[in-house]
């Protein structure tokens, strides 16, 4: 499977990944200022963006060397469409149940 | 399981009629759907590795099908099962109205009892959105304890002052 909406899944199924989104949310910023806050060496975070560009939820820009990265808003839109499209369709089952549960327990009280 | 999407919900029944509402063919067809669309149950076969295939006939429109294909069942407290669109034969399939939706979602749903009520919890999450499906899943156990709740809030909050 390799449609944008299942790479953004698997992108973000990672905390690593999750966490340089929300760096990202306040700013552009460079491999180097992403790798500070983690234990961890450029090149695994370099890994991790890739990723993250490949999902199309990042992109990066060519300047010099810095490549700063840049947080892609349209296929995150997208992700938090799904989330809340299949909570409505619960949430709107859930009430259809609740009236159910409640017409089927009057009934029977009535004895039908 | 990183899960998600998490929806609590209380209902004012006896776990065991809330069981039965997902257990029962006729009465889940009666309240489980999308808004607006009547449901014809097609197939249903309450076990491990069984389906729930049914169509889903909206007022116009030609009528979609979809399924969910049970993986446990512990009765009355957990269910869970892979939930897609599907085709007429029971195969498979991508969202008959195009749109960047997850070709199946895993869902797991607990009920407790609460003495005449019932509290409902399902979780829900992508399944094997990747080539590499062990990975993923690899992925999501090791964030157990760090849901999507936070990351996402976040980010909502900045897509809403874009």
């Amino acid at each position: 499977m390799d449609d944008p909406l299942s790479l953004s899944f698997a992108a973000l199924a990672d905390p690593t990944r999750r966490a340089i989104l929300a760096r990202l949310s306040s700013g552009e910023a460079t491999v180097m200022e992403l790798a500070a806050p983690f234990d961890m060496k450029q090149p695994s975070i370099s890994k991790h963006l890739k990723v993250l560009e490949h999902a199309g939820l990042i992109s990066r820009r060519q300047e010099a060397q810095k490549r700063p990265c840049k947080l892609e808003t349209a296929q995150l839109e997208k992700v938090s469409r799904w989330v809340e499209a299949y909570q409505h369709l619960w949430e709107d089952s859930f009430d259809r149940l609740d009236s159910y549960l409640f017409e089927i327990q009057a009934g029977a009280r009535r004895g039908e | 399981m990183d899960t998600v999407l998490t929806i609590t919900r209380r209902f004012a029944a006896p776990r065991d009629l809330v069981w039965k509402s997902w257990s029962e063919a006729e009465r889940l067809g009666l309240w489980w759907g999308p808004k607006g669309c009547v449901i014809g149950v097609n197939r249903f076969e309450f076990r491990p590795g069984g389906f729930f295939h049914f169509a889903m006939h909206f007022p116009g429109q030609e009528q979609m099908w979809g399924r969910f294909m049970y993986r446990e069942i512990a009765a009355p407290e957990r269910l869970v099962w892979l939930n897609s669109f599907s085709n007429a034969g029971c195969g498979i399939a991508r969202a008959p109205f195009g749109g960047e939706i997850p070709l199946e979602i895993h869902n797991e749903v607990t009920l407790a009892d609460e003495g005449g009520k019932t509290l409902l919890t399902l979780k829900a999450s992508p399944f094997g959105a990747s080539d590499d499906e062990e990975e993923v899943f690899r992925n999501m156990f090791a964030s157990l304890n760090q849901g999507w709740g936070g990351t996402l809030d976040q980010l909502e909050a900045y897509l809403a002052g874009q």
